[in-house]
């Protein structure tokens, strides 16, 4: 059975109260979701009509609830900060201003110029739609009221440059001259705080001595970024001193 | 950086927040750090709502605790996904919990399980009066369920609090598959400007 358009859009009340059963037409609503800004926004919303009647029916768990839950999550790994690499749907689409309030004009450059050459080495429609998603991302960071420009030397050789969007949690970094690794190795970015260490991504290979954008989120007070060298794949936690560790003003 | 007033200020910024929605998006943030007391906040303020919209779907109370507590644990190891851009912490977190709990409802025994009672759901509208304490979310929400036709406000009640899919609210109601789908998004429509949603 083929739905016209207006017949998968109609099912957005639907989906937003998982009323769709498992199958071809959730399928078809969720892949629809990912294309169509309006729905994404119309589903939005019903979610917090759906939120307001959860709180509604709001009811008080058996107390031992609380020290199972709690006991189970000391147990459990928690998954690292998520690298993005697509752009998320946003309430407000901003039109970035990139240049009036950043202060850094070469560390700017830099930024601006490891975006275009993302563009340049892009060969196919995909790395192409990959690398507008991520530029996206950046232009949106960069566009934060908040966001500052870090820049720091790198002990081994070379420079990082940080954006940093206190009130988003994120960050972006790019590098320029550092040294290349032999193979088997690469470049991991941390996020070191308390309590923990989180991975905050590998450095993409470098090209012309500069390391196309990396966004990292969950960042929180306290946070030092760290730079350091692992094997290939990346770490669950550095095993070798840092060779970048630039505190955090969030 | 001053690391001695990460601790001691970091939650007082956000409990000093407007609505508290910040305040939590914040306090997930934080949980994706692998802060516990953090989770723990997060868990006093959303484990009432999520108990008890999974409560409704499933009836049944020791299975309904064990999807919150699974709904929790999902909460701590995928805070990270958490993307405050895309919505609040407590929509995050109910959404979470409804779908686990309408999974568990479509998982082979609690279906059969449910079959028997199928009956008491005709009456949505008792259900949601009987959920009404006090509150004045819950208030609100009744109010705003009361401002829809009898069509919309059942089909909505049933899909959400009773786990039904729009298939099952449309045999229990007798109303076309269309016309369901159609009166449960101008339910919603309703609803989100009644309760002001942006």
């Amino acid at each position: 059975m083929r739905l016209l358009r207006h017949d998968l859009h109609s099912l957005s009340g639907a989906y937003a109260l998982d009323a769709l059963e498992p199958g071809a037409e959730r399928d078809r609503f969720t892949r629809h979701l990912s294309r169509c800004q309006s729905c994404a926004s119309e589903v939005r919303g019903f979610r917090e009509v759906t939120t307001a009647m959860a709180f509604a029916a709001a009811d008080e768990p058996p107390a031992e609830l609380r020290d199972r839950v709690l006991a189970a999550a000391a147990r459990t790994r928690q998954l690292p900060p998520e690298i993005r690499t697509h752009a998320r749907p946003r309430r407000t689409r901003t039109r970035v201003p990139w240049v009036p309030w950043l202060s850094g004009v070469v560390a700017t450059a830099s930024i601006v110029v490891a975006v275009l050459f993302g563009f340049a080495q892009a060969h196919t429609q995909d790395e192409l739609n990959q690398v507008r998603a991520e530029n996206q991302a950046i232009s949106l960071l960069l566009s934060a009221p908040e966001a500052k420009l870090l820049t720091h030397t790198v002990t081994n050789g070379g420079v990082a440059t940080v954006v940093l969007a206190a009130d988003r949690h994120e960050l972006a970094v790019v590098t320029t001259g550092l040294p290349a690794l032999p193979p088997g190795k690469v470049y991991q970015l941390w996020l070191i705080g308390k309590p923990a260490i989180t991975s905050a991504g590998l450095l993409p290979p470098a090209k012309d001595g500069r390391t196309p954008p990396v966004l990292a989120t969950g960042v929180v007070k306290g946070d030092t970024l760290g730079l350091t060298v692992e094997p290939a794949g990346g770490s669950a936690q550095p095993t070798t001193k840092p060779i970048l560790a630039l505190p955090l003003p969030v | 950086m001053n690391p001695n007033d990460s601790d001691a200020s970091r939650f007082t910024s956000a409990t000093t927040d407007r609505r508290g929605e910040r305040d939590l998006d914040l306090l997930l943030v934080h949980v994706a750090r692998g802060d516990t007391e953090a989770f723990e906040a997060v868990y006093d303020r959303l484990v009432g709502p999520a108990y008890g919209v999974i409560r409704r779907v499933l009836r049944d109370p020791s299975q309904s605790e064990e999807v919150a507590q699974e709904v929790l644990l999902e909460v701590w190891r995928t805070a990270a996904r958490f993307d405050p851009a895309v919505g609040g912490a407590a929509t995050w977190v109910m959404t979470i919990a409804h779908r686990r709990a309408i999974d568990r409802v479509r998982s082979t025994t609690a279906a059969a399980d449910r079959e028997h009672k199928t009956a008491e759901v005709h009456t949505p509208h008792d259900e949601v009066a009987e959920a009404v304490e006090a509150s004045l979310d819950a208030e609100r929400v009744r109010r705003c369920l009361d401002g829809l036709t009898d069509v919309q406000r059942e089909s909505i009640t049933l899909a959400y609090y009773g786990g039904h899919s729009y298939r099952q609210v449309s045999d229990l109601l007798k109303v076309t598959l269309g016309a369901i789908k159609t009166r449960i998004r101008d339910g919603l429509i309703r609803m989100r400007d009644c309760l002001g949603v942006s």
